[in-house]
Formats: C-alpha cells, structure tokens, sequence
C-alpha cells in the first residue's frame, strides 16, 4: 500500500483520505466545502463566528508554516478580531476540547505536534 | 564580576545555522514551547547560529521546512529579546540592522553576564 | 542531589548516549539520585525497542531499561522528536494508522514541557549532546 496511513474517506466517491483522527491526509485538498463535511461528521454547523477563526488559522499558516498553538492563538484573534474574542474561552466554546487541534483539522492544517 | 540574580527564566543558546541539521529547529521547539507555558525566553544565537538570522532566506529549503518563519513567529509568543554577540557578527560580515528580526547586540564579555541573568540555559 | 539527563545523541553514532549512560551509573553510585533521562533530538533512538546490535555490543535500549527496573529513574521521550523519525509506541502507532510501533514502557512518550518541568525540579540537568 502506498499510503498505509488511510484510515477512511470524507466523502463517498472516496477521493478525500481521512487519517485516525480526521485530518486530512492531502492537506491541498481543503477546500470550505470540506471544512464543511468535516464539522458536519461532529454534528457541528460553521457559523461566521467559526469561520473568522478558520480563515485565520489558515492565514497564520501561510504567514509562519505552523498550525498555530494554543497561545499564538489566542494572540492573532485578539490582534486581529479584538480582545473579546482574543480569550481561550471563547475558543473553547466555539471549538470545544482542544481549540488548536480542533481549528486546525477543521482548516486542514497539519496535526499540531503534541508538545506545542 | 558581579553576580546578580536571575532576572529572567530561560536561556536557549543556538549555535547552528539553518538546514545543516534540526539543531536549530529543534532548539526553537524548545523555545516555543517554554513561551506557550508562560515563561520568560531570551534567545542568543551563537557563531553559526546567527545564520538562522539572516536576511532573504526563500520561503522552504529544499526538502524542508524554514526556520525564517518560525524566526518571525516569536514575537507571537512574546519572545521578543534576540541576542547576538557583535564578534560573531563581525566573522560572518553581517551587521545588525541587516538581519531579519530586531536583535540585541552584545559583546563577547557579556556573554557569560547573560548566562548568569538566566534561572537556566538550554544549549543547542 | 537530584539530577535529571538530557540525551540528544543516537546511540551506536556519536559518544554521548554512551556517556550520558556512564554518567548515570556513577552519579547513583555515589548516592545521588537520577530521577528522569529525557530523550531529544537524535537521543529518541535509545528507545527503540528494535535496535539489534552485535551480541558483544552494548544493548542501549536495555542499558537504559535496566537503570529504570534497578532504580526507578524515568525515561522520557519527546513525542514530536521521536514520530519524527519512527519511534511511536502502540497507542501513536493506531493514532498514525501505522501497523508497527517501536517503543515499549519503560520508555514513555512525552511532551517538551516535562524537559522544561525537570529543569525546573532538579538540582542538576546534564546535557549529552553530539
């Protein structure tokens, strides 16, 4: 097998490989309809509120090429959408559990490495 | 020499440039991770550490990651203190307002001073 | 004194996973105690449980497990180094969908926070490096 990492597929045609824990295998596959599906497999609707923080996630990764951990996290919405937002509990309601695990799956990002 | 007590938590020296080996990416993680648990780091980039400063580095070396971005990511973790010994600027021709990230210049003498500064050192 | 070892060696590639070794057994032996060995960098490959050396080598990974079972001292492995270059126990092993794992209790997968934990718990942290 090519890719033994494969554990099974977002979509029924079968061309969006998940691993164990639902993150992307090809990250170029991401797409906001994907994003979609994935929040949708959890019961979970992106709302606008969702989406600034994916969007931002996603322009955090471009800027620095990591996913971004809890704490830069927390700093980018505060810079970026306001101190009110720039809280880990408002994180932690909208994207319950881990937040940067959670945001990074969601905007097809790689794995958070576990001790950051 | 007077002995001060340490006024900050960390320490991580970098002593290698980027792409050669993980050194310096792997001395960072250190770094990051030491900031994302609240404490207080100083970098101080030693000889060819200071390479990982250097200005223009292309987004990703070939076959791996750049550590530019991460160099650009501190200020995110509120590490903001970058030390650099003005010997090892000299050796290299580089002068300080040229590198990629604002830098505290140090002499060689103050080298050790920092190290007493610091409740610990990590040494990459 | 309480020491704690940070191992950023490969064994059987450079000298200091060696040293780091002999350090050990000489610090307990004069009556201190060795309460962690964190492995980084190249250092996570003292715990693969596969290594097979010559039998009239050294057996890091048992050396190493040895000095756990006589005297309780932790061994410590930072997670991202190590899945990095293959080393996973069984539980990394199915998180990453892979159909083998190398590291085995008593050596334990961990974060770099627990490197930055026993610097701030020990008397000494000792660095073997390359």
């Amino acid at each position: 097998m090519l890719n033994p990492q494969i554990y099974r597929y977002l979509d029924v045609q079968k061309t969006i490989a998940l691993d164990p824990e639902n993150y992307l295998i090809n990250m170029k596959q991401w797409t906001p309809n994907v994003a979609e599906m994935l929040a949708e497999q959890e019961g979970v609707i992106l709302a606008p509120e969702h989406w600034e923080i994916i969007t931002l996630a996603r322009n955090f990764y471009q800027r620095y090429e990591m996913a971004p951990a809890m704490r830069p996290l927390v700093k980018a919405v505060a810079t970026e959408l306001g101190a009110e937002k720039g809280r880990s509990i408002y994180l932690m309601q909208l994207f319950p559990g881990s937040p940067a695990k959670r945001v990074a799956q969601l905007a097809g990002l790689p794995k958070p490495t576990n001790c950051l | 020499m007077t002995i001060t007590a340490a006024t900050a938590d960390l320490l991580v020296i970098l002593r290698h440039g980027p792409y050669g080996s993980s050194w310096l990416r792997e001395g960072l993680d250190v770094s990051l991770v030491a900031a994302a648990f609240g404490q207080k780091v100083s970098l101080m980039f030693l000889g060819e550490g200071v390479l990982a400063l250097m200005p223009g580095q292309a987004k990703g070396a070939p076959g791996q990651k750049a550590t530019a971005p991460i160099i650009d990511m501190l200020a995110m973790y509120d590490i903001d203190r970058l030390l650099v010994c003005s010997d090892d600027l000299q050796r290299m021709g580089l002068q300080a307002d040229e590198l990629c990230a604002a830098v505290e210049v140090i002499s060689g003498e103050n080298v050790s001073a920092e190290l007493d500064r610091h409740r610990s050192v990590f040494n990459f | 004194m309480r020491y704690a070892l940070l191992v950023m060696g490969a064994p059987y590639s450079h000298q200091a996973a060696h040293s780091a070794l002999r350090f050990a057994q000489a610090i307990i032996r004069k009556g201190h105690h060795l309460d962690t060995v964190f492995f980084y960098h190249d250092g996570v490959h003292n715990a693969s449980i596969l290594m097979s050396p010559p039998q009239d080598e050294l057996h890091m990974r048992n050396a190493w497990a040895e000095l756990h079972e006589a005297h309780g001292t932790r061994l410590e492995v930072c997670i991202a180094a190590a899945l990095r270059r293959g080393l996973l126990d069984a539980s990394e092993a199915k998180r990453h969908a892979k159909t083998a794992h190398s590291v085995e209790a008593p050596f334990e997968l961990t974060g770099l926070g627990q490197l930055l934990e026993l610097q701030r718990q020990s008397d000494r942290l000792v660095t073997f490096a390359p």
